[in-house]
């Protein structure tokens, strides 16, 4: 029993590593943009896609290929931005929210009418790493101090460069930021263009976790709004200590019951906390 | 005139059967007559500024409770319907008092409906002793019954969906012409300045949202009773709500026909691309539906007949009714 528990909680905070780093991507394009993007997860399953089809049909070695996810998420990121959500930028939120949730559609389709719809997985052979009695898997492991490790060095950007400096400044004031001579548009390019990014890495990531199929994303992007609602919109810190809640709470709950009551509880932290303190656990009062 | 203009697409469904078309013809029309049934219901909240991406929920409770009720107990789906139609209006009216006394309201009330259609869908896999999980159940076949609303020729469930579709669009004119429309668009434009004015903003979002629900609920018993077979992905979830939402946008949830016209767009559009390229590229279409959505909301964001209607009366320059 303690066993148990002590393996699900090692494996939540391991998940909630990797969540921590898309509910990072959704929150910069939020805390900036002002948009909720809500193809996110659809967008790291394209990643995967691309990395299965560079793996297993033109045999590209895993680290090249997830190299290639990134450099192609950045463009993807990039391009969305200039078709999609710059059009948007002066409309109302709903139907920005709309319009955004209409790419769930786009990109589901995409997938399904190129892959089909069976599960198609990268495969791995790793060891389990085992530490008395906690067993590990070595790509969950690799996974979570991947993701550390980009945020560590995102956070770096952002804190410590003149272009994590512009980014931070659009983010809290874009009127304000563009007297001082800070181009909110390029800004808003570079953001959508680092999430991009990161749906890559996050592609690299889960791939030798998780088979991917067209309907993966969805429950991905559900899960990287509940912690970004949970740690306070726009608010980078809240979200990592969000991820690993909700990556907690859910494996526990996974081991003990079974994954759909793991997700629907997770759903209900989110309602509850839309309704309650939608401000977030980190957020300050009258964020809304 | 324009009040009789109506009956022209009217008496067009009707006859439409008599015209010795084959079953195929049937069968897409009334798919087009329940989701646009249920995409009507959608919009009686939806052009308030209540916009919900959890529609979903509503159809799967109404659908589940009327096939569970009637596979294990043999009771009728007419009843069924009232049954799953009062629950799913329940769950409305909890979710939706929570969200109006806490202030949920745009964005924030479309990402919390999304959410709800998602554990509904949840659930009904949970329970799967009861409801056969992802595989769904087909409900037992009684032949031609009028009491348990099956039948075997198309033309009789073509006038039944016909006659739930006109029933909705009169709910919408009864709603138009009662005193909650005036309310609830004041709410729409003002919520604060309705409320010091006196109008009880919760008590008319309330109603509208269990008006709403009850309906959408009735269409998913509807659609089960037709296709004989439930499935948690095509009744709840984020798919059919986010699919509902976007056949009311795409005609235009402020109009009438706006709702209706849509899903005979989409579902039109879906039969043409699968019957000329086959299954496989049954996701072309929806491609081409999401692009054409996510232009149309950048472009139109009235919906295609919403701009239409618009546009006429601008040349016309009709007197208000």
């Amino acid at each position: 029993m303690e066993i148990l528990l002590l393996n699900a909680l090692a494996n939540g905070i391991l998940l909630g590593g990797v969540l921590a780093l898309l509910a990072f991507g959704l929150n910069l394009i939020f805390g900036v943009v002002k948009v909720i993007h809500m193809a996110y997860g659809q967008c790291v399953m394209l990643g995967m896609y691309l990395i299965y089809t560079l793996r297993s049909i033109y045999e590209v070695p895993l680290l090249a290929a997830s190299a290639v996810a990134v450099a192609a998420m950045a463009i993807w990121g990039a391009l969305l931005h200039l078709l999609v959500i710059r059009p948007l930028l002066g409309v109302e939120r709903l139907n920005q929210l709309l319009a955004l949730a209409g790419l769930i559609i786009v990109f589901e389709n995409l997938a399904h009418v190129i892959w089909g719809a069976d599960l198609r997985g990268v495969r791995v052979d790793l060891p389990v790493v085992s530490l008395g009695n906690l067993f590990l898997k070595t790509s969950n492991l690799l996974a979570f101090l991947g993701a550390l490790a980009v945020l560590g060095i995102l956070y770096f950007v952002l804190q410590r460069t003149y272009v994590g400096l512009a980014i931070r400044a659009i983010a809290q004031d874009t009127e304000c930021a563009r007297l001082m001579g800070i181009d909110p548009g390029r800004i808003y390019l570079l953001t959508l263009t680092i999430g991009g990014a990161l749906t890559g890495l996050i592609a690299a990531f889960f791939s030798p976790i998780y088979s991917v199929h067209p309907h993966f994303g969805g429950s991905f992007t559900l899960m990287a709004f509940i912690i970004v609602v949970l740690g306070g919109m726009g608010n980078l810190a809240g979200g990592f200590l969000g991820a690993f809640i909700i990556g907690v709470v859910t494996s526990v709950a996974a081991v003990f019951t079974s994954t759909e009551v793991a997700e629907i509880l997770a759903l209900v932290i989110f309602i509850l906390v839309v309704l309650v303190r939608p401000q977030g656990l980190l957020g300050a009062r009258g964020a809304r | 005139m324009k009040r009789w203009l109506p009956v022209l697409p009217l008496s067009a469904a009707l006859i439409f059967p008599l015209l010795k078309v084959s079953p195929y013809l049937l069968h897409i029309a009334t798919l087009i007559f329940i989701w646009a049934f249920i995409a009507t219901a959608w919009s009686y909240m939806g052009r308030f500024g209540l916009v919900s991406l959890g529609h979903g929920a509503f159809i799967g409770i109404g659908a589940y409770t009327a096939g569970l009720m009637f596979n294990h107990l043999a009771l009728s789906p007419w009843v069924g319907m009232l049954l799953g139609g009062g629950l799913a209006a329940l769950l409305a009216l909890l979710v939706g008092w929570a969200c109006f006394r806490f202030g949920v309201m745009g964005d924030y009330f479309a990402l919390l409906t999304l959410a709800l259609g998602e554990i509904v869908s949840l659930l009904l896999v949970a329970f799967r002793e009861q409801t056969g999980g992802s595989l769904g159940f087909t409900l037992k076949r009684v032949g031609t019954s009028w009491l348990y609303l099956q039948f075997e020729d198309k033309t009789h469930f073509y006038y039944v969906a016909l006659g739930f579709l006109v029933g909705a669009l009169l709910l919408w004119r009864w709603i138009d012409r009662s005193k909650m429309q005036k309310a609830l668009r004041a709410i729409g434009e003002d919520e604060v300045a309705a409320a010091t004015l006196g109008v009880t903003t919760i008590h008319y979002k309330l109603r509208v949202t269990m008006i709403s629900a009850f309906v959408a609920a009735m269409g998913g018993v509807l659609y089960a009773q037709y296709v004989t077979y439930l499935n948690p992905h095509t009744l709840a979830g984020v798919g059919p709500s986010l699919d509902i939402a976007f056949k009311a946008i795409l005609g235009g949830m402020f109009s009438l026909w706006g709702p209706t016209v849509g899903t005979g767009i989409i579902v039109l559009l879906e039969e043409y691309i699968r019957v000329n390229y086959g299954a496989k590229y049954i996701g072309l279409s929806q491609i081409a539906y999401g692009i054409a959505l996510v232009s149309l909301i950048i472009f139109l964001p009235k919906g295609i007949y919403g701009s239409l209607e618009e546009k006429l009366r601008r040349k016309r320059v009709l007197p208000k009714t």
